[in-house]
């Protein structure tokens, strides 16, 4: 990496990863409202039985829903948009299997979007005209009676 | 009709004069001036691959066509190869290389020239300016159109950026892309080496990349237009006639109300490269008349809202609710069927390719080739219902040979996802050994398609 490359890359990490890691997946579930403040956004919660789902919606369609386990721990989150959201913000400690994981993915571009399946993080993320949706979860803190397919 | 205009056999000669002065390319050749060689030609050379990078790139099922971009009123022309097909986005983005010394017209916005930041699913990103150009394909001319140069005379990073976290409450990015990237940041794709093209053609279902939506700062998350007086960016609304815009819809013929893409058929194994056409306009004329081929209308997002496999329904709520699954599309720019999950499909012997082999975030199959039959889309309204048949390959074994185009490798649609997230996304393996049209959003629609939101058909 050139010098130019790597400063230019400092730079942007400095202002895209500003935010403190707390919020997000993995975190507990006062973290959201550190999240709520960086969407800017209006905060819905729906309970449900074996989980509590905090939607953070903001006037442009932007929405982040955070699922939390009745231990008060954030399993999961889901996003859709017109851009791919802070993924320091919402994967929280798991960005480091984030960065991990797409490390070695790189032989066969998908710029697409990115797929994920680790034991302890699944991710994915699609772009296509314009409109971003994804999602990510840490099955290892997933509650027991829940299946993956309701964070969505 | 208007599509009848351009049958050489219908049309009087006075109107084939019209038509020469509208149409300017392959016009009265020098070495003819019948009226039959007035017909444009509306058909383009396709190839797919793996792009000008070859296979170390990481390209596969690459689509590439060339563009000619010409100062606009002038004949001081570039003409441009390897730039890639895509249906699922809109405009023209070039690699400013391949310009040459060819210059461009700059859109000024205040005074200042109009930049534009598009995001990719992988966290890479374009940002440059938006300059008009004259553009030719085939035979088909846009006049004075917006052409977005990547990486032309801006900053390395579109908003925001260290010194500005956001550009007057916007913002384009909002994830720091990943560092493994190619590009100088990691993530910029302003390169040929990093993009993996010269350039993106892309001619999607509808005319403007944005529209409405950016006329005026209307969101600001994602937002993808600025300019940046004194090194200092701000967001700016900008009136449709400025945008990325598709440029089959802005073509003078009448040929410009959507495309034909066909490609060969190829063995399971793969090719290292495929040629095949495309042919500009629908019902237009002679050479791209739909035939046999039926029509698909497309829900407001451009997707088909429903898709039926195995007893489970997928339908685009992302749409309609804001969450949830995209339903189905055809997207020559997704290098894969992106289809399901394998946990979904296990019972077909597919899986995920394991990390550390050569198909790693592709699917595997165990006891050769998985089919899924009885795929089912189903368009917008119940105006059309294909029943379609899908093969998946060992993605580990295909990346093994070198081949660079696939009919049957496929991917995740989203991990674990199920019928309620998953989505059924229909890249460039199934527009292998096919005839696929794209029909536009809001141009003239063959008579008897009732597709508002723009069609597909195959």
């Amino acid at each position: 990496m050139s010098y130019t490359k790597a400063i230019l890359s400092a730079l942007l990490v400095l202002a895209l990863g500003s935010m403190p890691a707390s919020a997000g997946l993995g975190q507990p579930e006062a973290s959201v409202t550190s999240d709520q403040l960086h969407m800017k956004s209006e905060h819905r919660v729906q309970d449900f039985q074996a989980y509590r789902v905090h939607e953070l919606a903001n006037t442009e369609g932007a929405v982040v829903r955070e699922y939390v386990s009745p231990e008060g721990t954030v399993f999961g989150v889901t996003w859709q948009g017109r851009s791919t959201p802070d993924m320091n913000q919402v994967l929280g400690n798991y960005v480091n299997n984030f960065q991990t994981a797409t490390r070695d993915q790189t032989q066969i571009r998908q710029r697409r979007g990115i797929t994920i399946k680790t034991s302890d993080f699944v991710y994915s993320n699609f772009c296509r005209m314009g409109v971003c949706s994804g999602r990510a979860y840490a099955p290892k803190i997933l509650p027991g009676n829940v299946s993956a397919e309701v964070m969505r | 009709m208007k599509r009848q205009f351009f049958s050489t056999v219908q049309a009087p000669p006075f109107l084939l004069g019209v038509m020469c002065l509208l149409a300017m390319a392959g016009c009265g050749g020098s070495n003819s001036s019948k009226a039959t060689t007035t017909i444009i030609d509306n058909t383009a050379t396709l190839t797919a691959g793996a792009g000008p990078n070859g296979l170390s790139g990481g390209i596969v099922n690459g689509l590439y066509v060339s563009v000619t971009v010409c100062q606009h009123g002038t004949a001081t022309c570039a003409t441009i190869d390897n730039v890639q097909v895509d249906t699922g986005s809109i405009g023209l983005r070039l690699v400013p290389a391949g310009l040459g010394s060819v210059t461009l017209t700059p859109i000024n916005v205040n005074g200042s020239p109009l930049e534009e930041c598009i995001q990719y699913g992988d966290t890479s990103y374009s940002w440059g300016p938006l300059e008009l150009a004259d553009v030719q394909i085939a035979g088909e001319k846009a006049v004075n159109i917006p052409v977005q140069l990547l990486g032309q005379g801006v900053s390395a990073t579109p908003p925001p950026s260290a010194t500005q976290p956001t550009a007057g409450g916007a913002s384009c990015l909002q994830s720091t892309p990943i560092s493994t990237l190619p590009g100088t940041p990691p993530g910029n794709e302003d390169t040929v080496a990093s993009l993996g093209s010269n350039g993106i053609l892309g001619i999607g279902g509808f005319v403007f990349d944005c529209g409405n939506n950016c006329t005026t700062v209307s969101f600001t998350a994602g937002y993808p237009y600025y300019i940046c007086p004194n090194g200092t960016c701000q967001a700016v609304g900008v009136p449709t006639v400025d945008q990325a815009v598709n440029p089959v819809a802005q073509f003078i013929s009448t040929d410009n109300n959507g495309v034909m893409i066909t490609l060969p058929s190829i063995a399971s194994a793969g090719a290292v490269t495929v040629s095949g056409t495309m042919n500009f306009g629908i019902a237009t004329r002679t050479d791209n008349a739909l035939g046999n081929a039926k029509i698909y209308a497309l829900d407001q997002c451009g997707n088909f809202p429903t898709v039926t496999f195995n007893s489970a329904t997928y339908s685009d709520t992302q749409c309609t609710n804001n969450t949830g699954g995209l339903g189905g599309f055809l997207d020559t720019g997704s290098n894969a069927l992106y289809v399901s999950d394998a946990n979904t499909l296990k019972t077909f012997g597919i899986s995920d390719c394991a990390s550390g082999t050569a198909g790693f975030g592709f699917y595997c199959v165990s006891g050769g080739t998985a089919t899924l039959s009885n795929v089912n889309f189903i368009g917008f309204g119940g105006v059309g219902s294909a029943n379609i048949s899908l093969n998946i390959n060992n993605a580990t074994t295909l990346f093994s040979t070198n081949n660079a185009v696939f009919n049957d490798v496929g991917s995740d649609s989203v991990p674990n996802g199920g019928p309620a997230n998953d989505f059924w996304d229909l890249g460039m393996p199934f527009f292998l050994g096919r005839t696929v049209f794209v029909g536009i959003a809001g141009t003239a629609a063959p008579t008897g398609v009732n597709a508002p939101n723009g069609f597909v058909a195959f």
